[in-house]
This record gives C-alpha cells, sequence and structure tokens, in this order.
C-alpha cells in the first residue's frame, strides 16, 4: 500500500466512522417528530413509519460514504418491481443491509439473525419496524408474521445464506425465504450486490474505498412452485440466477479493475 | 436396496440440496453441529428423503430423534425393510 493509499483509508475512515455516529444521533433525536410526522403525513402505523425512517437514516448513509464508496444500482427500475415481494440478497459485509436504501421502496423488513439485536443503538428500532428475528421466533411465527407483512403492501428481505461469506463466495441457502414467498404467493425478487467484501469484510474493522453495485433481477413467480416441495425448486432456480448475475457482475474488464483496486 | 445404496442414495440426496461435501458424510457426524443444518432443514430434508425414497416419513415419530447421518441411514434401512 502506497503512503497516499494509506492516508487515503485513514481519512476515510475517520471521516465515515466519525459521519455516521453523528448522524445515528442525529437520527435518534429527531426520530420521535420524525414518527408523528410521517404518521400525520402519510397515516402509517409506527411500524411502517420507522421502516420508512431507517430507510431514510440508509439514504444518509449513501451521501456520507459516497466520497470514498460509489455506489450503482442497476437492473429493475423502479415501476417494474413488484410493491409486495420477498427479497432475497447475497451477503458479504456487516454494511450490506446499509446499501439496501438504495432500493426504490421504504417499506422493507427486513428477517435477521439475533445478533443485530444486540446493537442497542438500533434494537429499539428494530422493534418498532417489526423485523424478524429469525433465531429468537419459530418458523410457523416468522411465517405468520411475515405474511402479515406481504399482506399490508410490504416486502421482507431475507439474506438466505443466514450468514456472511467468508471468502466472497455464495454459500448455501437456507429455504425459509423461499417457503414464505410460497406460503403467501408473492413474487422472489433477487437482489446481487458487489463490492462491499471490499468495504468491510468480516473480520476487519477499517474501511476501504471500493464500488458497490447493486444489482435488481427480474421478480420471479411462485405459480409454478405451489406443488410439495416446490419452495426447493425455486430456491434452487433463485440461486442459479444469482450465482450467474454475480459472475456477470464480478467478471469486470481487466483495465476496470486495476481502477477498482487503485481507487 | 442394499444397506450401500441406501447410504449411497441418503448421502447424494442430502449432499445435493444442502450444498454438502460427500467426503464428510461420514455415519457418526452430527447433522446439527458438524453439517450446519437447522430445524428447518430438517423439514425439507423429510421432503427430500420422501422424493428419493418415494415413501411419507413426516409423520413418524422416530423423525424427530435423528441426531447423526447413521441415523438417517438406519431409519431409512428400517422404513423400506417394513414396506417390504
Amino acid at each position: 500500500m502506497t503512503v497516499y493509499s494509506l492516508l487515503h483509508v485513514i481519512a476515510m475512515n475517520i471521516w465515515v466512522y466519525s459521519l455516521l455516529v453523528l448522524w445515528t444521533v442525529i437520527g435518534v433525536i429527531l426520530s420521535p417528530l420524525q414518527i408523528v410526522f410521517l404518521r400525520w403525513r402519510h397515516q402509517w402505523p409506527v411500524d411502517r413509519a420507522v421502516r420508512h425512517i431507517i430507510w431514510m437514516y440508509g439514504r444518509g448513509w449513501l451521501v456520507l460514504i459516497s466520497p470514498f464508496v460509489s455506489f450503482r444500482r442497476e437492473g429493475l427500475s423502479p415501476d417494474q418491481l413488484p410493491e409486495r415481494c420477498v427479497f432475497v440478497i447475497n451477503h458479504l459485509s456487516f454494511f450490506d443491509t446499509y446499501f439496501m436504501a438504495g432500493l426504490p421502496h421504504s417499506d422493507v423488513t427486513f428477517a435477521v439473525r439475533s445478533w443485530p439485536f444486540k446493537m442497542f443503538w438500533y434494537r429499539l428500532f428494530m422493534r418498532l419496524a417489526n423485523y424478524l428475528e429469525v433465531e429468537d421466533l419459530s418458523w410457523q411465527e416468522t411465517t405468520a408474521r411475515g405474511t402479515e407483512v406481504l399482506n399490508h403492501g410490504g416486502s421482507v428481505l431475507f439474506f438466505p445464506e443466514g450468514h456472511r461469506s467468508r471468502d466472497g463466495q455464495i454459500q448455501r441457502f437456507y429455504s425459509g425465504a423461499f417457503q414464505l414467498a410460497v406460503a403467501a404467493q408473492c413474487p422472489v425478487v433477487p437482489l446481487c450486490i458487489t463490492g462491499t467484501d471490499i468495504l468491510l469484510p468480516p473480520g476487519r474493522k477499517s474501511l476501504r474505498p471500493c464500488r458497490v453495485q447493486l444489482r435488481i433481477l427480474p421478480p420471479v413467480a411462485v405459480d409454478d412452485y405451489q406443488h410439495e416441495g416446490g419452495h426447493l425448486a425455486l430456491k434452487k432456480k433463485v440461486k442459479s440466477q444469482m450465482v450467474e448475475a454475480l459472475k456477470e457482475m464480478t467478471d469486470i474488464p481487466a483495465e476496470a479493475a486495476e481502477m477498482v483496486s487503485s481507487c | 436396496m442394499t444397506e450401500q445404496e441406501i447410504i449411497t442414495t441418503v448421502n447424494t440426496a442430502l449432499a445435493e440440496e444442502f450444498e454438502l461435501d460427500l467426503d464428510e458424510m461420514t455415519p457418526d457426524v452430527s447433522l446439527y453441529e458438524d453439517l450446519g443444518l437447522d430445524s428447518l432443514d430438517t423439514v425439507d430434508m423429510v421432503i427430500v428423503l420422501e422424493g428419493a425414497f418415494n415413501f411419507k416419513i413426516r409423520e413418524e415419530a422416530d423423525v424427530k430423534e435423528i441426531r447423526t447421518l447413521g441415523d438417517i441411514h438406519a431409519f431409512v434401512a428400517k422404513k423400506l425393510a417394513a414396506e417390504s
């Protein structure tokens, strides 16, 4: 690493972490007012208002990292995206969830493991937003609550790998997201993210500049998967599409790769 | 079906569904601690076994007792013997 690159990384870490703390504190302080305003303006229930606030918080994140991280969303346009669907996304980094602010819809309920609820500064908001704590709930409860979200016109987002990938490669998928999609008769929208493993892979604390790409793949209808074990076939189909898309996204020309490594 | 055929069919079906390494699939491995399956995977495992052996086992109480790969081999062998 050159001296310039090292200074660039140091500047990035000071900038991003300090502004993220500031942005979080401001968000926490202003959130009661925002909830009241959103309830008055849109007649939203508290959980819907909090999900919108979290999405806005993520939008702020995209702005504050923009001097060091170029973010691009591609694929399906907002008008092509179903209002209610089950999103599934590959998992590379702690910050993957923050980039979900790049989605055009704010009504997204995350299905997450228990450890994110241990972050006290986020816990209340995750509870108010009705996030699904999949390790704590039985699968019947998860399905019931997920179906309720979908029936109210929202979407549920899963990381079907369950854990962040340690080597950047997509891992085995758990089938919960696909069971929910089949049970609720909602399309699955696969999302593919690249670059966050350079930003902050598991096991590292310092951030690195990078390019993050989020691709929204076409929805996969569940009509043909209503038979017994159909969710397993749906899982395979969605995963194969994601593997193909990720290969295409990471298969960048040599000159572009050189630009990425030097940024 | 011989015992070896049962083992091969079970291991191949589970390896394909859960993306497991066939070399690690010895009878003594725990499904949960060693192979990383969870309770929801158990439901999928039943569906996969029903498809592979063309029988119904989801109502069987013994399914809940399965802990290792060897338990599955024994369970399937017992079920097939009872049906024949």
